[in-house]
């Protein structure tokens, strides 16, 4: 029944291999800022993961900082649904 | 203040201008398959920047609406409105991942639960137990000890991934960066175009008032 299949999926997702894991690791490598200025060496999986960790706190307070901003211009401005469609069309 | 030229800022430039971004109209070729699955690609098409642009002001117009007339706007603290203008820029990415992947489950359902919650002590019902999933999967998990503690930050980092199998995580975590850079792109450029348009609005009457009869 299907739930021999299930079962062989199951295990077959423990069996991720360590490949499988460098490969990860090494595409979320090419994601950080630093992977430009390296020649793209492999660092140690663990210096990857400080990194993406130090990167995505660091967007976080970049999208903190954007919504400060958004907000306050929001305070200033009284937005008509005319102007929101020129603001729309002055995104695309 | 925010700053304009901020690391991530210049970075996430910098890789635009390396032409990896797609600009729509090309053949259908390129939108099947293994783009789908390259988080980088994915988040870079001009459409979903597009698509998150428009939530974006939808979001925030909302936002700017429920707290009431300017009067009211103004005396209330700012903080609560800057949180609630970050969290609809969330809740706007999250939708743009099309539910694909769990940090963009998690951020629409911890929303989801607020509501619930608020509406729930409204009515005053009794608040039923949040649900839980079971413990994870497992799965192959790094292998030292300093790999697992920085594994933990990350799964705390990316929302609604702290029990995922370290394969798992890696590939939420890939693709909540790829978003992430797409979302500072998308509020810098509608920060940019409001700041313009507001300078302009206001540049321009004050040249009315000032323009002889």
């Amino acid at each position: 029944m299907s739930s021999r299949r299930s079962r062989s999926r199951q295990s077959g997702s423990s069996r991720i291999t360590d490949e499988q894991i460098s490969d990860l690791v090494s595409k979320l490598q090419d994601l950080l800022p630093e992977a430009r200025l390296r020649n793209n060496d492999r660092m140690p999986s663990s210096r990857v993961l400080q990194e993406t960790c130090n990167y995505i706190r660091s967007l976080h307070r970049e999208v903190d900082d954007l919504s400060e901003r958004l907000s306050e211009l929001l305070a200033t401005s009284d937005m008509s649904s005319a102007q929101a469609a020129i603001i729309r069309s002055l995104l695309m | 203040m925010a700053s304009t030229s901020s690391p991530a800022a210049a970075v996430v430039e910098e890789r635009e201008s390396g032409g990896k971004r797609k600009r729509g109209g090309a053949t259908g070729e390129s939108e099947v398959l293994g783009e789908e699955a390259q988080p980088s690609s994915k988040w870079r098409r001009r459409r979903v920047h597009e698509i998150y642009s428009s939530k974006l002001l939808d979001a925030i117009r909302l936002v700017r609406s429920g707290s009431g007339s300017p009067a009211s706007a103004a005396a209330a603290a700012t903080q609560p409105r800057n949180r609630a203008v970050r969290e609809a820029a969330d809740r706007a990415l999250a939708v743009s991942a099309r539910g694909r992947t769990h940090w963009s489950r998690a951020i629409l359902a911890s929303h989801h639960r607020r509501l619930q919650a608020a509406r729930r002590a409204r009515l005053r019902e009794p608040a039923s137990p949040p649900s839980r999933h079971p413990t994870s999967p497992p799965g192959k998990g790094p292998k030292t000890p300093a790999l697992a503690r920085k594994a933990k930050v990350l799964g705390r980092l990316v929302p609604g991934c702290r029990r995922l199998p370290f394969p798992a995580l890696l590939a939420e975590a890939s693709d909540y960066i790829a978003a992430l850079e797409m979302q500072v792109r998308a509020m810098t450029a509608l920060a940019e175009v409001l700041s313009t348009v507001s300078a302009s609005t206001s540049s321009s009457s004050g040249g009315a008032s000032s323009s002889p009869a």
